[in-house]
């Protein structure tokens, strides 16, 4: 893997891109962009799951609005994060910090997924049993912790 | 103008909660976290209205139906935004305030951001009456999703102007 950074980071496309002042900005535009919306998207299903919001709304009909944006958002956020990640692949690859980023970052997707996947299948019937209001907020916490390990990274190992 | 904003800059940075931010490993990234969850739930619900205004992705539900269910929660996001930002800044107050990033994302792009919202949050209500938009709701839609973008890029830009 540490030979496939090295390669990468010395990648002549990855270091005209990391040169480009104009592109690296849109990568990083584009990576809190997509997080956010697919963060924002993913907390608003499962705080409905837990019905703290849009109650006059069905939660199948708000998951299959926002699904669509919750992938556009994830598209987004690991298209350019690749790119991020590609400039000082070593640095990133070495930081314990940045491997929980990614181990929390692919909890909170496989339960935000799973979330939206149970609620559409749902269809318009109200009302979630304890067992997947608490899922729900366990997706929550995971999004928050992503959120909280994200920015732990360049704050405790300097990289990023 | 400038030396009366930096002495409210300077007294917000003597602040004990400024201090504690500033002198602790852990703070900083919990209160960043906390402005980065407001903004996810702020930004994200923001970006969802106006992609629906302009008519893009799933067109069941109506604008003025999104637009009230995610209602609460899009004004709490930005409460938490603005509380975990204002930590941030009282942190490193003197820092942010010559930094013309930083002024043109507070002093323009934000406010400019936040009263098309309340004018687009209202509008969904005549706007979104039925699955398809009008022009008006499409091109109100794009301007504000462009405003945060420009948001966005002026808040990634701040370290680039940073002197410090």
């Amino acid at each position: 893997m540490i030979h496939f950074c090295r390669w990468l980071e010395q990648n002549s496309f990855i270091l005209w891109l990391d040169s480009n002042v104009v592109l690296s900005l849109v990568l990083e535009i584009m990576h809190y962009s997509g997080f956010f919306l697919l963060v924002g998207s993913t907390a608003i299903v499962d705080l409905r799951v837990m019905g703290l919001a849009g109650r006059k709304e069905p939660a199948s009909g708000l998951a299959e609005q926002l699904q669509p944006w919750m992938w556009t958002g994830f598209c987004m956020a690991l298209f350019s994060g690749f790119f991020m990640f590609a400039a000082d692949a070593v640095d990133f690859y070495m930081a314990d910090w940045f491997r929980y980023k990614i181990i929390v970052v692919l909890l909170a997707l496989i339960f935000g997924v799973l979330m939206f996947r149970y609620v559409r299948r749902r269809g318009e019937a109200q009302g979630f049993s304890a067992a997947v209001r608490l899922a729900a907020l366990v997706s929550l916490v995971f999004w928050i912790g992503a959120i909280l390990v994200s920015v732990e990274v360049p704050a405790i190992s300097g990289v990023g | 103008m400038l030396s009366f904003f930096m002495a409210i800059a300077k007294w917000l940075q003597s602040t004990w909660w400024a201090l504690d931010i500033s002198g602790s490993t852990w703070a900083y990234p919990f209160v960043q976290a906390t402005h980065f969850s407001g903004l996810s739930l702020w930004i994200g619900t923001n970006l969802a209205l106006d992609l629906r205004l302009l008519g893009i992705g799933k067109k069941r539900r109506t604008a003025a139906e999104l637009s009230d269910a995610l209602f609460w929660w899009n004004w709490l996001g930005l409460l938490v935004a603005i509380t975990g930002g204002f930590m941030l800044f009282s942190s490193a107050a003197t820092k942010y305030i010559p930094n013309p990033a930083f002024e043109l994302k507070l002093g323009i792009f934000i406010p400019l951001g936040i009263i098309l919202h309340i004018v687009n949050q209202q509008k969904a209500k005549t706007w979104g009456l039925t699955p398809e938009t009008p022009g008006i709701a499409k091109f109100m839609g794009l301007i504000e999703l462009l405003i945060w973008f420009t948001v966005i890029t002026c808040a990634v830009s701040i370290p680039n102007f940073d002197t410090h």
